[in-house]
């Protein structure tokens, strides 16, 4: 009968302490963490107005490239180290497109990119959307299966230098949960069920693409300028 | 000594029935998979951790709950039963009892059943797995063939209770 006890004992020790941690650890307090109801949504006008993306390059720029993107997607974080620098290099900075994020948490299968999503808003208080936009891509293996990766998210920001008090506030809070929720009905409005999903917008067209390569965003930008001009020639 | 003080002096020597024992082990690492999944349900401890399969779509699914009761709530105190049969069933007094035999096989049977319909509507129907709710079918499942030698107790003639 000793032995069972022990067994038991051990069984017991372990239980309560992966419970406890469980519960214990991950000190969110109240980080909203799911997507809110924000109402007048229903209105388009409405919803344009607050389904905010993020740009990068001139605003002036005849196209623009849509990503409705998920911080913990493996295939965003693909997209975002080896298409998107060669979309920045020979499109954004030569003046011949802009870009948009989107964000569009696909919190069903992925329960921390909510969070991670209304982090990132909280860099892009402190003006550095995409420096932490990128930290987050880049170290996503280190935190997408974490069941809180609160900590890591805080130290991005530290590492970027941003004010550590009022991210942290922000972060744990229920700041931009609207504007992430927004831009997700977006999404939804516009048929987008998978991530990473890119569009090319200019000359009121808005091509979705099938797949999110540099080849094909060149592909729609050429389709693009070829309505534009039916010789093809920009 | 009369034939019954000998069966309840033989009771009270017999081992303690190895087969409760593990019901008792297994039982209690269920309840803990049980209770992690069920703090979850109430809001504690953020996202439920995933490392293979994919728990929130099973957790957010309509079956995660039976009305207004969720599932995991069902499985802790299930396995609550489960360890409560299993700690009476070692007092001496109650070892050989086929009450608590009885008990046992049907409240494993019942709960390895149950398990096996949410195995089946996480195979065929949300068509994702919850790798909580699959050790926890395993742990009934053990618990069920733990629980098979109870037969055997049942079927000895003048075992008590």
């Amino acid at each position: 009968m000793t032995k069972f006890y022990v067994v038991l004992g051990v069984v017991a020790a372990v239980g309560i302490s992966a419970v406890v941690y469980s519960i214990g650890s991950t000190a969110l307090g109240a980080a909203a963490m799911e997507p809110i109801e924000v109402e007048g949504l229903d209105d388009q006008d409405v919803l344009v107005a607050m389904a905010q993306g993020v740009t990068k390059g001139d605003e002036d720029a005849p196209i623009t490239i849509v990503e409705f993107g998920d911080y913990a997607c493996p295939g965003c974080g693909g997209f975002a180290m080896s298409v998107k620098p060669q979309v920045e290099l020979l499109l954004i900075e030569t003046g011949k497109a802009k870009f948009v994020f989107y964000d569009f948490p696909l919190t069903s299968i992925h329960p921390t990119s909510f969070l991670a999503a209304r982090t990132a808003r909280c860099a892009e208080d402190q003006d550095k959307f995409w420096e932490y936009h990128d930290a987050l891509f880049r170290n996503q293996t280190s935190w997408r299966l974490e069941a809180s990766p609160i900590s890591q998210f805080l130290s991005y920001g530290e590492d970027l230098g941003l004010d550590s008090e009022d991210f942290e506030s922000c972060v744990k809070s229920d700041r931009h949960a609207d504007l992430v929720s927004a831009n997700m009905r977006l999404g939804y409005e516009m048929r987008v069920s998978s991530t990473p999903t890119i569009m090319v917008q200019g000359n009121d067209q808005l091509l979705m693409l099938p797949g999110a390569t540099f080849p094909a965003i060149q592909a729609a930008m050429e389709q693009i300028a070829a309505s534009v001009d039916p010789s093809g020639a920009n | 000594m009369s034939n019954e003080e000998q069966n309840v002096g033989g009771a009270l020597l017999a081992a303690p029935p190895t087969n409760r024992m593990v019901v008792a082990v297994l039982a209690l690492g269920g309840f803990f998979v049980a209770l992690y999944l069920f703090a979850h349900n109430l809001g504690l401890g953020g996202p439920i951790v995933c490392g293979v399969g994919d728990c929130a779509t099973v957790q957010s699914s309509q079956y995660a709950t039976l009305g207004p009761i969720p599932v995991s709530f069902i499985g802790v105190l299930g396995y609550v039963v489960l360890l409560a049969l299993a700690f009476v069933g070692l007092r001496p007094d109650y070892r050989e009892s086929r009450m608590i035999g009885g008990l046992l096989l049907a409240s494993s049977l019942g709960g390895g059943l149950f398990s096996a319909y949410l195995t089946y509507l996480e195979a065929f129907v949300i068509e994702a797995w919850c790798q909580y709710c699959v050790i926890s079918a395993i742990i009934i499942t053990l618990i069920f063939f733990a629980s098979l030698p109870e037969v055997a107790r049942l079927k000895t003639p003048g075992a008590g209770h």
